[in-house]
């Protein structure tokens, strides 16, 4: 690893000018899961590295206003996977959160971090996408909101600008009931990067969203709005015609170590089906018990 | 007389202790005053010519103190190797494998040293290369070794290493007899070790004297070789080797000590490297095999003849490949009476990680094949698969290989005891399945262990023996045979290994023979103080040595008991002193032997899988997971369960999820922890069993035979099996990853 | 142009002050300045786990830490685990269902298995193989070790 000056804010602000100041061989240091592999790897080597870890703005890192959560970019996968709101009401993304890595892991890295990484396989891309995600950026400029599916651009690309940093996202609890759930492929059921994610919501009105990553340059977000893929007693094939629909954009590469693209289309599908089903039973339970 | 306090009970671990606190100190925990810390320097390809290296660059970065290349060193290139002198210390004129080290950077820090190997420029064209059996093996292939290596040698215009036949009888004379033939070819992957501990080496010149530190499993073998290489007298080449972090038959061999003695000797300062596990995957791999076999049977599924081809895919260099296709095409035809067998193993040059010995030493790769096909024939014949092994296998005594060491145990017992644990007989829900394979190893042909047990004054005892323990328990089982034997407490052994300059020799630390060949030395040593312990009761008692009797009770005299202890101090005077015993245990080469000695046990496995298998992801889950193993004894059954299940689940590794990804240009990909899989804690089958069958009829100490290896022998066919019958898939390649099962069931539909 | 930083730290209880540098890990100063060489290193991505240590209450892989980070934080690794000599209950369980075959990646499942038992003092074998699911172990000692965590919950409830 080179050596780089390491800087480490107190406040918003302080970070905001050291950014700022650092132009563009600068990485930003949360969790570190990546970075720390990328600068030893020496695939980056910055001049500076800004510390998120002890800026003020970002504690506690969780927390309610209304009806939305604001997840601060020091919020760790753990905090993500233990939180009772969390898991009320966007359980796909503990699910997701809860199979990133090790506990060792998921004690470090953070939910925004897979985000700005910027990596297709990213757990957590597919359920922030469907539950509509923004992304907080402050910049020199001041604070501004990203949804996320503009905020995801491709592979190790964000829509971050020089001197931004991401601080934040917000979840709005769903306007409608939906259920919803998560799904990913991997080689091994230990700790594995998955060669398919997938989270599926179904609402009251009978629409589907399916997100999936892993299988392009980014994770995508899709809509059935014919109600066939929520309905239980659609048939197959009219559920198969709508998923070629939903997974018409998916282009896993060839050059994958971790599966073939025929596999991960078929996963896909396969996937796709397991994740509606369980979305749809838990808006079933989420309507018996209302 | 004697009391089995210590034989089949399970101490805890001797050293365990220090493994629990951090105190354990493996070769990258030791520092040595004014150490260069080195790093290797590479190039990306797996065939090149080198037309230049620059280290000028590197050699300006501060703290920088050396850059080798093959030009700092003596010309022609010194090589080494266990089998051929095949492998040079450094790279020179060609990189003939992906990762091959082509310079090396000596610094004062590991900073230093990376930035000074990332300066290094290697200027090279890039040339052709093969990675594959197929390309290996075609008519104009580019050719790995260059023949002048090779004088001699019938193939050394080809690729082929060595082309090698055993067996008996003669095909043709019984193939009428066959109602039944069946032909089917196997693959088997490359696999690597992936010890948790990365190799690690520190040379260090003391004067005149050399020492080294190496994760070495055969730390004798390597002095040998840094002695000749450096033409230093044995005596002045002295090798540490500590603990090592796990083995598994990579550390078996030297690998790059010698550089690191080079580089040291240039300095006049210690050097140390620890490998990345990166590294360690360019350095050591198992032989990746196809293997075809063609079996003849009655009707009735009674063998016929067996007709086995393996081709060995090696490595650049040799390393001890040559010698783990011999071994285990030796017992290609397994654990059964056939009559006429006839056994071709190849070894094939490929531009690609040295492959050396891996636990199962080349049988995981045939008994894969040859099981696999067993099954299948018997599917066609509509025999149970379970019946047809009963139906051939031979009772102990058999002479299944005519002339040479007959079957050692109660064969049937283990396999009736896996049957009858994994409940063949009982019905199987919807949807599961069941294997059942058997496998078979020879254990060591060839030995030859020194030790030494000093019995000290106060009734404590020093065993110097040369065997590594590097996980098996080595310790342990000799700190039982001494306690046993002097009858002391166990906590009163001590045991010193690792240290050529201190303990007598051994030859090597591999194929399950610790606790069998060095057991045996230490337990002559232990007769030899009771030999001593004879005497000296004799002479204090004025009465004949044929009236005494001696042994890990006490010293019994005209029907009374003294403890040893009592006669030694008695005996030793006033002076003190100790009583020193040496023990040796030799299997000397058998002239004429195809592996040069008979084995001195088999390694006899039955595994049995219950397993289903996801119909629309193709993710087998294994339910059931039955190993059994005929130990003779188990000396430390804790121990023996705990090499049981490690190899069982090691076995799942490769039937499951491991392999290299090599790409057009024959780089492995995927080098690593991320895209190389192991088992972890959550891929255990649901139910791990690893039993035992026990009939004191081993050759060592109190009947035991060599354990370690016997479970991951028949994992892979009897995974493969349980995935057949749950499915009627049949995958002739590993690992059975989702990928391939899906892709397998998607054929299946068409 | 090397660049230090001064941290204040605790590790193992005692109380440390000293420069490291930016680029080192917490891993290489545990290690290769303080001396603590239990904590393994073997795969520097956060995979197999050798390199696990206790980080005010949290297990980490300090390869994937920087050493900076631990300015003001409290550190345990293996060597915390035992007191004046004796072995804590885990330790006493592995050491007894040996659970250590050859040792290397043992410290680093004894840091999990610690934070697991500090967290779920009665855990499920489910919740020791997640606890320690980024643990490799080649040995595949896997079942000994989670039974000697099962144990060592056990002996802390009584």
């Amino acid at each position: 690893m080179k050596e780089f000056s390491y800087e480490r804010p107190e406040s918003l602000d302080e970070a905001l000018r050291v950014l700022a100041a650092s132009g563009p061989e600068v990485e930003i240091l949360a969790g570190g899961t990546d970075l720390v592999i990328a600068m030893r790897d020496r695939y980056r080597q910055p001049k500076v590295v800004v510390d998120l870890k002890r800026i003020a703005e970002l504690y506690p890192t969780l927390t309610w206003s209304g009806d939305t959560l604001t997840v601060s970019a020091t919020a760790t996968m753990t905090e993500v996977v233990n939180d009772p709101g969390i898991n009320e009401h966007f359980p796909a993304l503990a699910e997701a959160a809860f199979v990133v890595g090790s506990v060792q892991i998921r004690n470090r890295a953070t939910l925004l971090g897979n985000i700005c990484n910027g990596s297709p396989a990213a757990d957590t891309a597919p359920p922030l996408l469907a539950y509509e995600a923004v992304i907080v950026v402050a910049g020199p400029g001041g604070k501004r909101r990203v949804p996320i599916n503009d905020f995801i651009v491709g592979p190790g690309k964000t829509d971050l600008q020089e001197s931004e940093l991401a601080i934040a996202l917000e979840l709005t609890t769903p306007s409608r009931m939906m259920g919803s759930a998560y799904e990913r492929m991997t080689r091994r059921k230990g700790t594995d990067l998955a060669s398919v994610t997938l989270c599926a919501t179904v609402d009251d009105a009978g629409v589907t969203q399916v997100a999936f990553g892993s299988v392009g340059p980014r994770a995508f977000l899709r809509t059935d709005e014919t109600g066939v893929l929520a309905d239980p007693n659609a048939v197959k094939d009219a559920k198969a015609n709508v998923f070629e629909n939903i997974f018409a954009d998916a282009s896993p590469s060839v050059r994958s170590m971790r599966a073939s693209p025929d596999y991960r289309h078929a996963m896909l599908r396969v996937l796709g089906a397991r994740a509606v089903g369980r979305a749809t039973k838990r808006l079933q339970e989420l309507q018996g018990v209302s | 007389m004697t009391s089995n306090t210590y034989v089949g009970s399970s101490p805890n671990r001797v050293g365990g202790r220090d493994r629990v606190t951090g105190a354990q100190r493996y070769v990258a925990d030791i520092h040595l005053v004014d150490e260069l810390h080195a790093k290797l320097v590479t190039i990306n390809e797996s065939k090149a010519r080198i037309i230049s290296i620059d280290t000028s660059k590197a050699e300006q970065v501060p703290g920088v103190r050396l850059v080798m290349t093959a030009d700092d060193l003596p010309k022609p290139m010194p090589r080494f190797g266990p089998q051929f002198q095949d492998r040079p210390i450094i790279a020179v004129d060609t990189v003939n494998y992906h990762g091959e080290p082509v310079a090396a950077v000596a610094a004062d820090t590991k900073e230093a040293a990376e930035e000074g190997a990332a300066l290094v420029e290697v200027e090279y064209e890039v040339l052709p290369n093969v990675h594959t059996i197929a390309a290996a093996l075609a008519p104009e292939a580019p050719l790995v070794q260059d023949p002048s290596l090779r004088v001699g040698e019938p193939c050394a215009d080809t690729n082929i290493k060595t082309e090698i036949h055993f067996g008996w009888g003669d095909i043709s004379d019984v193939e009428a007899d066959a109602d039944f033939i069946i032909e089917r070819e196997y693959e088997f992957p490359m696999v690597t070790h992936f010890a948790i501990e990365p190799h690690a080496f520190i040379a260090q010149p003391d004067g005149d004297e050399l020492n080294v530190w190496s994760t070495i499993q055969h730390p004798f073998q390597l002095q040998k070789t840094l002695a000749r290489l450096l033409s230093i007298p044995l005596s002045k080449m002295r090798v540490f080797a500590p603990d090592p972090g796990g083995g598994f038959g990579g550390k078996q061999h030297p690998k790059l000590e010698p550089l690191l003695c080079y580089m040291a000797l240039k300095a006049g300062r210690p050097v140390r490297l620890v490998m990345s596990l990166e590294e360690t995957f360019q350095a050591v791999r198992r032989p990746s095999t196809r293997v075809r076999v063609r079996t003849g049977l009655t009707n009735d599924g009674i063998l016929v003849f067996q007709d086995i081809e393996t081709n060995y895919l090696i490595g650049a260099y040799v390393d001890i490949a040559d010698r783990v296709a011999s071994k285990s095409s030796y017992l290609a035809a397994g654990p059964y009476k056939v009559p006429v067998v006839k056994i071709i193993g190849r070894t094939i040059l490929s531009n690609t990680a040295p492959t050396t010995a891996f636990r199962g030493f080349g049988v995981p790769q045939i008994t894969w094949a040859r099981e696999s096909t067993l099954d299948e024939a018997a599917i066609e014949l509509g025999i149970d698969r379970l019946e047809i092994r009963r139906r051939n296998l031979p009772e102990k005594g058999y002479e299944f290989v005519p002339g040479d060491t007959p079957v050692d145990g109660e064969w049937m017992q283990t396999v009736d005891k896996a049957a009858d644990l994994i409940g063949w007989s009982t019905p199987l829900p919807e949807g599961h399945g069941r294997g059942i394979a058997l496998g078979l190893k020879s254990g060591p042909t060839t030995g030859l262990s020194y030790s030494t047990v000093r019995l000290l004054g106060d009734g404590s005892a020093i065993v110097f023996s040369g065997t590594s323990d590097m996980g098996q328990g080595a310790r342990t089982v000799f700190s039982q045979i001494v306690a046993q034997e002097m009858g002391i407490p166990l906590e009163n052994v001590n045991i010193v290994m690792g240290d050529t300059g201190t303990v007598p020799y051994d030859q090597q630390t591999s194929a399950s023979r610790s606790t069998v060949l060095m057991g045996t030395s230490v337990y002559r040593a232990c007769k030899d103080i009771h030999a001593k312990v004879k005497a000296m009761a004799a002479k204090i008692h004025d009465v004949d040595e044929s009236e005494i009797e001696v042994d890990g009770g006490g010293v019994r005299i005209a029907g009374e008991d003294l403890p040893i202890m009592d006669v030694v101090t008695a005996g030793l005077g006033p002076l003190g002193g100790e009583v020193i015993g040496n023990g040796e245990m030799r299997k000397d080469k058998v002239p004429g032997h195809p592996l040069s000695g008979s084995a001195a046990f088999f390694e006899f496995n039955c595994t049995a899988i219950e397993a289903k298998v996801d119909d629309e992801t193709g993710e087998i889950q294994i339910l059931r997971h039955v190993t059994v193993g005929d130990v003779g004894t188990a000396l430390n059954p804790q121990q023996v369960q705990g090499q049981d299940d490690g190899a069982a689940i090691m076995g799942l590794g490769h039937s499951l999820m491991e392999g290299y990804i090599l790409d057009e240009e024959g780089r492995t990909r995927n080098l690593g922890a991320i895209d190389y899989r192991i088992p972890t804690s959550k891929d255990l089958p649901i139910e791990l069993i690893s039993a035992s069958i026990e009939n004191r009829d081993g050759p060592g100490p109190y009947g035991v035979k060599g354990v370690s290896e016997g479970s991951l022998l028949c994992t892979a066919p009897a995974v493969g099996a349980a995935v057949r019958d749950a499915t009627g898939l049949i995958i002739r390649d590993l690992p059975l990853t989702p990928q391939r099962v899906w892709e397998a069931m998607r054929e299946q539909e068409r | 142009m090397s660049e230090t930083i001064q941290i204040e730290t605790t590790i193992n209880g005692r109380d440390w002050a000293f420069e490291v540098a930016s680029n080192h890990t917490l891993l290489d100063v545990l290690r290769d300045q303080i001396g603590l060489t239990g904590t393994k290193e073997c795969c520097v991505v956060g995979e197999c786990g050798a390199c696990t240590v206790i980080v005010d209450g949290i297990p980490m892989n300090s390869c994937l830490m920087l050493a900076v980070e631990i300015d003001g934080s409290d550190v345990t690794s293996v060597e915390g685990l035992a007191s004046d000599g004796h072995l804590n209950a885990l330790q006493q369980a592995f050491l007894d269902l040996s659970a250590p075959q050859c040792g290397f990646c043992i410290p680093g499942q004894l840091m999990s298995a610690h934070a697991l038992l500090q967290s779920n003092p009665d855990p499920t074998i489910e919740d020791v193989h997640e606890g320690l699911g980024g643990n490799l172990c080649r040995c595949a000692g896997y079942l000994q070790i989670t039974e000697a965590v099962l144990v060592a919950a056990k002996a802390g409830k009584e």
